[in-house]
């Protein structure tokens, strides 16, 4: 009896092969424990070396696979071919992305928006070690826990429409990253944080088209996030212009959260 | 292949095509979701043209209220219902995910979030019809 097979139709890109991509086929052996990624290695392994491909731990914890599986953003390290058996699967780099070589597309425009909305406690005084832990109830770890789960993989970006269109929006991962510490109790930064967010190529460029928390592999729900950023902002502004003394930030700004 | 976006390396840049937003049903439900605003807009503009019409006297919100009697204007009329319908229905659900209100240490539930809206929106409306019936 034969080994059963199915076929894995993989974009191609190699700049110094011409300027644009193709795609090959290969025939890999199906089994039902087997995820695309299993597939992609198999071919690196036995068929066609010159497959270019991130991935590292096989276990949808560090987002280096993301790809598009079928023309959906998946991490294929916990897409199974089973799911797909026995239509050919297509396997294509991220899409928004710009294409270096493969399935491997160039990320440095999300880590520079990651880094720009300042994705870490600031205060406005630093306490001194001996101080202690900034403490922190499990109630206030509560309202920001499911906008840190988020493993950077980028399937968002490549989702998102409003991202495709206008390359310059922040995009979903970054602004919920931002939200995620203004939600934090002992972050101060959150002024500081909505000069970068609260702007057209920020918050107000999302259309909720809501693509992005649908792939979301860590259901981290940026969509939700950029929503609730949007309802933080405006109530602020409207509470600073009936509240005479200014508005006192703890009782405002966490309850959107 | 021009490395456009200022990237180190020559890559691949793919279009985006014109028609995005026939490709997946998640995306065509997201175009329906607001070109179904504009027919609220429609509305308004129509709510705005029978108060010009009031302004200027009997004859003139006479004529208009006999053009709102046409069956093109309540065929039109219908059709705005529907789609204002829809519209109102996808953002009762989206402000479910929007909205999240703490009482004290709880999270009040999504489906009490939309229970409320409909709720408002009963009562809206049972207040209008109020001032349509018996006014």
């Amino acid at each position: 009896m034969g080994e059963t097979t199915m076929t894995l139709k993989v974009a191609r890109y190699r700049p110094e092969h011409g300027p644009s991509p193709y795609f090959d086929e290969y025939e890999v052996p199906y089994r039902e424990d087997m995820v695309v990624l299993d597939a992609l290695n198999h071919i690196k392994d036995n068929v066609d070396g010159s497959v270019a491909y991130r991935w590292s731990c096989r276990m949808g914890v560090c987002g280096s696979c993301g790809m598009m599986v079928n023309y959906v953003p998946r991490l294929t390290c916990s897409t199974f071919l089973r799911e797909f058996y026995p239509k050919p699967v297509v396997v294509e780099p991220l899409e928004n992305f710009p294409v270096i070589r493969d399935l491997v597309v160039d990320m440095s425009d999300f880590l520079d928006k990651l880094k720009d909305v300042k994705p870490w406690i600031i205060r406005a005084h630093e306490s001194p070690i001996r101080a202690g832990e900034y403490v922190q109830t499990p109630d206030e770890v509560d309202r920001y826990k499911q906008f840190s789960m988020c493993i950077n993989c980028m399937l968002c970006y490549s989702a998102c429409p409003v991202y495709a269109k206008d390359p310059k929006f922040i995009g979903p991962a970054a602004l919920a990253l931002a939200h995620r510490y203004n939600l934090d109790s002992r972050d101060e930064g959150r002024d500081e944080r909505l000069d970068i967010t609260a702007v057209d190529w920020g918050i107000w460029d999302c259309t909720f088209v809501g693509e992005c928390s649908v792939v979301c592999p860590k259901d981290v729900d940026p969509a939700a996030a950029i929503q609730r950023s949007k309802v933080a902002t405006t109530t602020k502004a409207m509470m600073s212009m009936v509240w005479p003394f200014g508005v006192e930030r703890d009782a405002e700004d966490r309850r959107d959260a | 292949m021009t490395p456009e976006n200022g990237s180190r390396y020559p890559v691949y840049v793919r279009k985006i095509r014109r028609t995005w937003w026939l490709r997946t049903g998640p995306f065509r439900r997201f175009a329906a979701r607001e070109i179904t605003s504009m027919f609220g807009a429609a509305f308004s503009a129509i709510m705005l043209l029978f108060l010009f019409a009031l302004s200027r006297g009997t004859v003139a919100y006479g004529s208009f209220l006999r053009w709102l009697q046409t069956p093109w204007s309540i065929a039109l009329s219908a059709i705005i219902l529907v789609a204002v319908l829809y519209h109102t229905a996808t953002w009762f659900r989206l402000t479910t995910r929007i909205l999240s209100i703490r009482l004290g240490r709880r999270t009040v539930s999504r489906g009490a979030i939309a229970a409320g809206l409909v709720l408002a929106w009963i009562a809206a409306s049972a207040l209008v019809a109020y001032f349509h019936v018996w006014f």
